[in-house]
């Protein structure tokens, strides 16, 4: 009991009660007015698919990762988009460690409803054989700092994680041309995924029975508010879900109020993401060219008869030749001959697992994992390695 | 080796920068004084090495410490504390005062107190206190009296109100000559503060908005050098009037 109460945190009455009274003369206790939004920081990791949001105080990182699986027996060409979301206690010490809270829970449940309902991430793109194998593509969502509005932020975060994700190029290939064929992604460039829209959430709180609204709620607001309502819109102004779980009432004209006011931070927003995803991929290109020509060393791919015959002119002729290619960007397998083709490898297992398949099919993921063989076990996530921490939505 | 060459350089260290490690003092050539250490210092045999990363503070004739500024609170007797009463208990009332577990305030810590006037304090209530006990393995405990008795501005603090800081923060605030932040800001408005060195802050002012410009100038001004501090309080003062 008395752990407990250490480790919560505590409001005075003195902080409550100033929030309100300042709230009715429409002053908030950061200098914000009612409708302001707080600062907006997208950053984005090394590895695609990764961002990092911070919205005010509050601070969450997204990390998007793809997996080729067996698809649902309803849906056999469509691929899989899941949330997971992780509260640390680092974050805030009312997040207990273990099992998810009811706002956690809340929370991905929120994200994924305004993200795959809405229809935002083309599923069928995911689809590479129908009926076989489909990406399932997982998007975790740590909060790293709790300052109030996580779901503003968590969302923000999965958008941009997202829209920087790529997804290894797959073709059908091997002995029968039925098995598939992932590329590595230094010889065939990753793709992005398809997003038609982009569902911002936005939320709202009210206090004191409705007479007062605000926009982007503190952790000291949250603390204090009498409900809480969070509406999912795109750009255009389509409302994509809506949230009011419980808590005071309020009126109809309330509601179309904040849906207007939405519409017009979802634009806001909107453009911020967009802005941030496109220097992310100019950095990204730029960064392409750079690592491009560190791999390509000359005694590398220059093949053995040019070395044989050890004249300058000719390695000069062919130095010249190469940068040719590179600048045309025709990248082919057979000309990089330092390159690892693991890319085809398929083992023999899997080339079993798909002929069995097709008269024994009994549905569930496969547990296929394309990374396994290029990628060494210490990038493993610990969200991995303890997924009893999560909660799925 | 080590000791030699951190010895000749320890007046360097004082007022600088210092981690865990670091050599303070050598104590072999100084066997017949007496030395004070603060926080954040240790006796090792015959150095004195740095346990907390921070700046080295002397002060004369003997005293050492180091200061540092972090979110939570490591309890020290004789510090001045804004806590919030958690619970209430027979003997003690349960104040957070963001250290490590809850303190106790007995009931009968406060000015002329018996066990017929113990106060009522609501869950909640913001309270500047004392810290009287402080040891490791035991629940600090607090007091709403100075040491003669007196009840001397302690006891719980209405209206207002509070934000956490930081401790380093926290001490700013208190420092002689007072701090430029509030000075800058005394000239122009009046309010009212208190600092415990928990790194809690409470103000109170006749309007809301008075109360918001001061706390949130108080807030941004940690990093802030003396003339930074002067020029945040007079461009927030013609935001306000302009």
């Amino acid at each position: 009991m008395e752990q407990r109460l250490a480790n919560t945190w505590h409001m005075t009455i003195n902080e409550k009660k100033f929030i309100e009274s300042a709230l009715s003369k429409n002053i908030r206790v950061d200098g914000r007015s009612p409708v302001d939004y707080r600062q907006l920081t997208i950053k984005f990791g090394r590895e695609d698919g990764s961002s990092e949001v911070q919205l005010g105080e509050t601070h969450v990182i997204g990390l998007v990762s793809g997996q080729i699986v067996q698809p649902y027996r309803d849906r056999p060409n469509e691929g899989t988009l899941a949330i997971f979301t992780e509260f640390s206690p680092m974050a805030d010490p009312a997040f207990e460690p273990g099992r998810p809270g009811e706002f956690a829970i809340e929370l991905g449940r929120l994200i994924d409803r305004g993200l795959r309902e809405s229809r935002a991430v083309d599923m069928e793109s995911l689809c590479i054989v129908a009926g076989k194998s489909v990406w399932a593509i997982r998007v975790d969502l740590h909060i790293l700092d709790n300052g109030g509005n996580l779901i503003d932020t968590a969302n923000i975060a999965a958008l941009a994680a997202l829209l920087t994700y790529r997804k290894p190029e797959c073709t059908l290939g091997g002995e029968n041309g039925q098995d598939v064929v992932v590329h590595d992604p230094e010889v065939r460039e990753p793709l992005p995924l398809i997003i038609h829209h982009m569902p911002v959430a936005v939320t709202f709180a009210f206090f004191n029975e409705g007479d007062a609204m605000v926009i982007d709620p503190t952790h000291k607001e949250e603390a204090i508010m009498g409900g809480r309502m969070t509406a999912t819109l795109n750009s255009n102004g389509d409302v994509c879900a809506v949230q009011k779980a419980g808590g005071d009432g309020v009126s109809l004209s309330v509601i179309t109020h904040c849906l207007r006011l939405a519409a017009l931070k979802a634009v806001d927003i909107t453009s911020k993401i967009k802005n941030a995803v496109d220097s992310y991929n100019t950095a990204r290109a730029l960064r392409k060219v750079k690592r491009h020509n560190a791999l390509v060393a000359p005694d590398i791919t220059v093949p053995d008869s040019v070395m044989k015959g050890n004249q300058i002119g000719q390695l000069a002729e062919h130095q010249a030749q190469k940068f040719k290619e590179e600048s045309t960007k025709t990248f082919d397998t057979e000309t990089v001959v330092g390159i690892p083709k693991e890319t085809v490898l398929f083992n023999k297992k899997n080339i079993n697992f798909i002929r069995k398949d097709s008269d024994s099919f009994i549905g569930g993921p496969s547990n296929w994992d394309p990374y396994s063989q290029s990628i060494p076990p210490t990038f493993v996530r610990s969200s991995q390695i303890f997924p009893g921490l999560h909660s799925s939505s | 080796m080590e000791v030699e060459t951190s010895s000749s350089s320890t007046a360097s260290l004082v007022d600088k920068a210092v981690v865990p490690g670091d050599i303070v003092l050598d104590l072999t050539s100084m066997s017949d004084q007496t030395i004070r250490l603060g926080a954040g210092l240790r006796q090792y045999s015959d150095v004195l090495s740095v346990v907390k990363a921070g700046k080295l503070k002397f002060k004369k004739p003997n005293k050492y410490w180091v200061e540092s500024s972090q979110k939570r609170y490591a309890p020290s007797v004789e510090d001045t504390v804004l806590g919030i009463v958690v619970d209430a208990r027979a003997d003690n009332f349960l104040v957070d005062i963001k250290g490590p577990t809850l303190a106790f305030l007995p009931v009968l810590a406060f000015e002329g107190g018996t066990r017929r006037n113990i106060p009522k304090f609501e869950i909640g209530t913001l309270l500047y206190v004392r810290v009287v006990k402080a040891n490791s393995c035991m629940n600090p405990e607090l007091s709403c009296t100075d040491a003669s008795g007196k009840a001397a501005e302690f006891g719980s603090l209405k209206e207002g109100y509070m934000f956490d800081t930081s401790t380093g923060l926290a001490r700013m605030l208190l420092s002689s000559p007072t701090c430029p932040i509030l000075e800058a800001l005394g000239r122009k408005l009046s309010y009212e503060i208190a600092v415990g060195l928990n790194g809690r802050v409470w103000v109170n002012a006749s309007s809301p908005s008075t109360v918001i410009l001061v706390s949130n100038a108080i807030m941004r001004s940690e990093f802030l050098s003396d003339v930074q501090q002067k020029i945040l309080v007079e461009k927030l003062m013609q935001r306000v009037q302009g």
